[in-house]
């Protein structure tokens, strides 16, 4: 016996050519505002660290001439100091929390390196900046050795604690600060990489703080015309494969942005 | 009692199992809401163990924070086996080392009698109910991948900034491959290939039921681990999740490998599922020459993917032991080879591409038999090119590999067998438009997909003719043109032959006619605008532009413009043809049990279908395709087969 | 009549009347749809060879052929669109003539499945082994063409042997290319370990790369001058080229590599002779400390 386990009502067709019309157009609609409103959402939910700008600092001479003289401050800390699972202590001295926007809570729990205060950088064009990095971190070694070594400064060195060198050893490099490029055409190629150095193993934590003394490197570079770039850093301080993994690949952290305007 | 009049049923009488309980037993109470309650359930509980067990800051020697890891991992699989658990999926086995064999009254239970439209929520057995499961779930799948398609071609419309950052665009892209590659390949194996097949052979359901609704359930709880991905850190690697690139992710790409893992062990049992009723279950009579050309094309996709699935499946078991091991089977500073996961994900990648592109194709080949009105041209070619396509799709897969330096004088044999496949693909060409010669089409949606599929075809065809060469494809690997080539084959010609097929056996699924007038429209303003996005985008791979990049230079700004209205237009046009599917399962109009007027079996029952499919089991006599008239220009060949005779026989 | 049994009637040898072999194409081409299918055939062949002059001024918009690698990539594409295009001609025609041709009875539409009015041809020999004679000549001849042409590209760039895309007794110039997550660094081994970020090079010259990488696979794409090798960790991978046109172009990394992938993009800059010997004794400085 044929048994019809679902059983339709012989219902005709229902709805005339405009009801299909705007149900078309209605289910069209809610189409474009969910995958809309998702965009936006998503948009928004993944913020990277607000514009730090270079501050004016007078005219410098350069072999281009006289131009515009900025400083960039930067810090680039072990871990974060309010967490006492990664101080190891009571926090002691200034506050340094470290990014810690949305999914970077993860992150954050394996308390790694980290550069402060922001990673979106803003650089006036046509001007010679000065950045001084205060770097508390010890030391992974580079993949690649050209990351060692100073490259696109003013005069091809850097000054570490007064000291000016074009490189440094493989082995003593705690970060890089490498500016490279956005694939627009048109806009100027722009590269500079500028190796940090490390804190000897053998540092201890300055008086009234969870950190040693800091490393000062500084560096001056001359930037072109208005252009988007990007930055990161090429010692492998994070996890995972090749130490690339974790906060090397998460802007805030160990990569973020440079507008040149 | 003497022998003579011993009456043969006693004689032949068979113990029966006994009832225990319920027709069902613990099936009575299981379905797809305390399958999810249990995995949830399970997966919380073994978070919340795990955590307490597992020092979170546990790093092995690349720094891999193994403990956090594996208590991920462990979350995962506790989800598919709670989820497993609580659908019912454990209750054979257990009935069956308890001795509770099952009864009559529980496979018919099992198969959905008597439940009404609760049966599709629950572990039913009945191939039809399976076949509905399988299509809604390809619907959402479909739905999810559009979305991200969307969004990530949002980003690369809005060329002048970043709209999300390039970890969550790499991942948005990585999941919108693997899900739309999920999706395409159960497409059609999965309603059709379930619903349909055992129908158009003759059998009353396929060879393993309980098989069938395990492979569904198990490919609905692979499904939630890799979407969570996106919440977890995502993938940050293509659909491909090379390693070593792989092992940076964060812990989301836990949740793409178990996926693999279960998607593997479903597609298996489906296979093999398909395959055991395309050689077992054939009615009486429909010997090899009568069997119905899309029953060919659903074996050959499925023995593709019988066979090459586990390489896939074995590359992300060693890619999440590296992970979580330490092992270094893909970490070259270990000893370990990059190329040895690319060889095996390849083994199944080029196969797989198969597994997509022929179920549509012998879809569309058989029923364009019923929209011309025609017999299927060279039936033996069709065969021919479904053996081939299946025997040399296992030689080609190294020229996904032309440019990784792995074996330069590997591409000269792979060139070779990569221009030798393009023969037996001909031959599904060659059928196709010899069916169309001389025919008269009924031009309802169904061939008008064929149109669609063969112009897509062509492209795809020869911009892969371009990429097999290896000197071209050193410009071409890893552009914007090989997404272009795949989307024409894998959309191009997959997607829009499953939707031609789909609006085929629309009527005999869901006992309603599709509306073919919002139907077509949605198929049309789809078919245009993807010729719009994908042309644009050969022109930005030509041009240079790499893929997977979110911000390019500015010389392809125009291409991407365009492609990305077009996509939206896509967009657009996939969710009319998806209300028109919805309005018309809800309320279309009835369906008749053959409103085509179509030959094979599955048209001869009744429309719903019921629950054994046919009253009495059909015998067949004749292959399917008697079609048509006699040629009108026959009589012209007999004239001059006539008159090739010697004079004084003929009338010339 | 005689006694000796000669016919009466003519016995030819041989048929005289038997129709003559072109009766057969003759008369198939009497039939109007193979006229107007061969018409169609026709023009969408010639439509369709246009194609490859578009798809190279793509390719050459931004400064491409630098290199003869290139121009071969170039001329492949060139004479495989225009080999392939008869075969898609005859799909097309098909496609349209079954579409909007009328010879065929013209498209039905209706809810109630048409009258069965289509010629039952279940097979026709001829067309079946002229389709597998054109598809296997056409595979055949890409083959043949690929297999020539990669014999003479890799010749040409790994050096192997001298052929005439190689000016003869030039010592190639090596250059280490190392690609880190998401920098492409060269080093020139003969030019005093000279480091740089961008690559400049003398025209004319051949080239040889050494490409490796430091941690994930990428691939190093020199887009105009046509050539790509992945770059993969634990293994040197080669390739060679030389540059014929000056100018300034394009290295992109065609193989997702994290994060910057996008970004991982550099220059190679082909510049006279002269200039390049500037350039070594400008950057001769850098050294590795």
């Amino acid at each position: 016996m044929t048994h019809n386990v679902d059983e339709r009502p012989a219902l005709v067709a229902k709805g005339n050519g405009a009801t299909r019309l705007i149900g078309t157009l209605i289910t069209v609609a809610i189409a474009i505002i969910v995958v809309g409103g998702s965009a936006w959402l998503l948009h928004v939910n993944q913020p990277q660290p607000g514009a730090k700008v270079a501050q004016p600092a007078g005219t410098m001479k350069t072999p281009q001439g006289d131009l515009p003289h900025y400083s960039l401050d930067l810090s680039i800390y072990p871990s974060n100091n309010t967490d006492p699972a990664c101080n190891g202590g009571t926090q002691s001295g200034e506050a340094i929390p470290g990014p810690v926007t949305g999914f970077d809570q993860i992150i954050a729990q394996s308390c790694p390196p980290f550069y402060w205060d922001s990673s979106t950088l803003q650089l006036p064009a046509h001007s010679a900046i000065t950045v001084t990095v205060h770097q508390y971190d010890g030391s992974t070694q580079v993949n690649a050795n050209y990351f060692a070594n100073v490259h696109g400064t003013i005069d091809g060195k850097a000054t570490y604690n007064g000291e000016a060198k074009t490189g440094i050893n493989p082995a003593d490099v705690a970060h890089t600060f490498t500016i490279h490029q956005y694939p627009q055409a048109g806009q100027p190629y722009f590269f500079v990489s500028v190796p940090m150095l490390a804190q000897p193993s053998t540092a201890k934590p300055a008086a009234n703080s969870n950190y040693p003394a800091p490393i000062d490197v500084v560096f001056t570079f001359v930037t072109g015309d208005p252009g988007s770039y990007v930055w990161n850093c090429e010692d492998p301080c994070g996890n995972a494969y090749q130490g690339f993994g974790g906060v090397m690949m998460q802007r805030g952290w160990m990569a973020g942005t440079v507008e040149v305007v | 009692m003497s022998v003579m009049t011993r009456d043969i049923h006693e004689q032949a009488a068979v113990p029966q199992p006994t009832q225990h309980g319920k027709p069902g037993g613990f099936l009575r109470h299981t379905n797809i809401f305390t399958g999810v309650i249990t995995g949830l359930v399970l997966a919380i509980i073994t978070y919340a163990i795990g955590s307490k067990l597992v020092p979170w800051g546990t790093q092995n020697a690349t720094f891999q924070q193994v403990g956090y890891q594996a208590l991920i991992a462990a979350t995962y699989v506790a989800w598919v086996i709670g989820f497993m658990a609580g659908i019912g999926a454990f209750a054979g086995p257990i009935r069956w080392v308890l001795g509770h064999d099952l009864t009559h009254a529980d496979a018919e239970y099992m198969a959905g009698k008597g439940q009404g439209k609760f049966r599709y929520w629950k572990y039913t057995t009945d191939h039809k109910v399976v076949g509905i499961q399988y299509l809604i779930m390809t619907l959402v799948l479909f739905g999810l991948g559009g979305f991200l398609a969307m969004l990530i071609r949002t980003e690369l419309g809005i060329t002048w900034a970043e709209v999300f950052t390039p970890n969550f665009y790499n991942s948005m892209i990585g999941t919108h491959g693997i899900v739309m590659i999920i999706a395409m390949i159960i497409v059609i194996s999965g309603p059709l290939g379930n619903f349909i097949m055992p129908l158009m052979i003759g059998a009353r359901d396929m060879a393993f039921p309980r098989l069938n609704a395990l492979s569904f359930w198990l490919l609905f709880a692979a499904v939630p681990p890799l979407v969570s991905n996106l919440l977890l850190g995502g993938i940050r690697d293509g659909w491909t999740v090379y390693e070593p690139l792989g092992s940076q992710s964060p812990v989301g790409m836990i949740g793409y490998q178990i996926c693999i893992i279960v998607f593997a062990f479903s597609t298996g049992i489906a296979s093999v599922n398909l395959i055991t009723t395309a050689f077992t279950m054939r009615a009486r009579g429909m010997s090899w020459n009568r069997v119905p050309i899309f029953v060919v094309g659903i074996l050959s996709a499925a023995i593709m993917g019988l066979v090459w699935f586990p390489m896939f499946q074995y590359s992300q078991i060693l890619a999440l032991s590296d992970r979580m091991l330490a092992t270094s089977f893909f970490n070259p500073l270990m000893g370990g080879s990059v190329w040895l996961y690319e060889n095996l994900f390849w083994l199944l990648g080029h196969p797989e591409v198969y597994v997509v592109i022929i179920p549509g194709t012998a879809a569309l080949i058989e029923l364009m038999t019923v929209f011309l009105r025609k017999p299927l041209f060279s039936y033996k070619m069709a065969i021919a090119g479904f053996v081939g396509v299946t025997g040399i799709s296992s030689i080609v897969w190294v020229h996904h590999m032309y440019m990784t330096g792995w074996a330069p004088s590997a591409g000269y044999p792979f060139m070779l067998s990569t221009e030798l496949i393009s023969i037996p693909f001909g031959f599904l060409v060659l059928v196709m438009l010899g069916t169309m010669w001389r025919g008269k089409p009924w031009t309802r949606l169904p061939m008008m997909a064929v149109y669609a599929v063969i112009w897509n075809k062509i492209i795809g065809g020869i911009t892969g003719v371009y990429l097999s060469d290896v000197p071209v494809d050193q410009y071409m690997h890893g552009s914007m043109f090989v997404v272009a080539h795949f989307h024409f084959m894998l959309m191009g010609a997959g997607l829009f032959a499953a939707i031609g097929a789909i609006a085929y056996w629309f009527p005999k699924m869901t006992g309603r006619m599709l509306n073919e007038r919002i139907a077509s429209i949605g198929f049309w303003v789809a078919f245009f605008a993807f010729q719009l996005t994908f042309m644009s985008m050969f022109v930005a791979g030509l041009q240079g532009m790499p893929r997977r990049v979110l911000q390019f230079d500015n010389a392809f700004n125009v291409s991407n413009w365009l492609s990305t209205i077009g996509a939206y237009c896509i967009g657009i046009g996939m969710v009319i043809f998806l209300f028109a599917v919805i309005t018309s399962w809800r309320n279309g109009k009835p369906a008749p049990a053959n409103p085509w007027g179509a030959k094979t079996l599955e048209w001869q029952t009744s429309t719903p279908v019921p629950l054994e499919n046919f009253p009495v089991l059909p015998v067949v006599t004749s292959d399917p395709y008697g079609y048509g008239v006699p040629d009108p220009y026959d009589s012209v060949e007999k004239k001059m087969a006539e008159a090739d005779q010697p004079v004084g026989a003929g009338a010339r | 009549m005689s006694l000796t049994n000669a016919p009466e009637v003519d016995q030819p040898e041989e048929p005289t009347n038997r129709p003559a072999p072109s009766y057969r194409i003759r008369e198939w081409l009497s039939r109007p749809y193979a006229r107007h299918f061969l018409v169609l055939f026709i023009i969408f062949t010639v439509v369709i060879m246009p194609a490859a002059w578009l798809v190279l001024h793509f390719m050459n918009q931004s400064g491409a052929p630098a290199s003869a690698i290139m121009t071969d990539i170039e001329t492949t594409i060139f004479v495989f669109t225009f080999v392939s295009a008869p075969l898609m001609a005859v799909a097309l025609a098909i496609l349209m003539y079954s579409l909007l041709g009328r010879d065929w009875g013209g498209r039905v539409h209706g809810e109630e499945p048409p009258m069965q009015e289509s010629p039952a041809i279940r097979t026709n020999s001829l067309g079946v082994i002229l389709w597998i004679t054109a598809t296997s000549l056409l595979a055949g001849f890409l083959v043949i063409w690929g297999l020539v042409e990669l014999a003479s590209i890799t010749a040409g760039s790994y050096g192997s042997v001298p052929t005439n895309q190689q000016p003869s007794a030039v010592k190639p110039i090596d250059i280490n290319v190392t690609g880190a997550q998401w920098v492409w660094n060269f080093q020139y081994p003969d030019q005093q370990g000279l480091q740089s970020d961008t690559l400049v090079v003398p025209n004319n010259t051949p080239l040889y790369f050494n490409v490796t990488s430091v941690d994930v696979i990428h691939s190093f794409w020199v887009v105009e001058l046509g050539i790509k090798i992945d770059a993969n960790p634990g293994a040197v991978t080669n390739i060679g080229v030389t540059p014929n046109k000056l100018g300034t172009f394009n290295i992109r990394c065609a193989e997702l590599c994290g994060m910057h992938h996008a970004y991982m993009q550099t220059k190679i800059q082909v510049v006279s002779q002269a200039d390049f010997d500037n350039w070594v004794r400008v950057m001769g400085g850098a050294k590795t400390s």
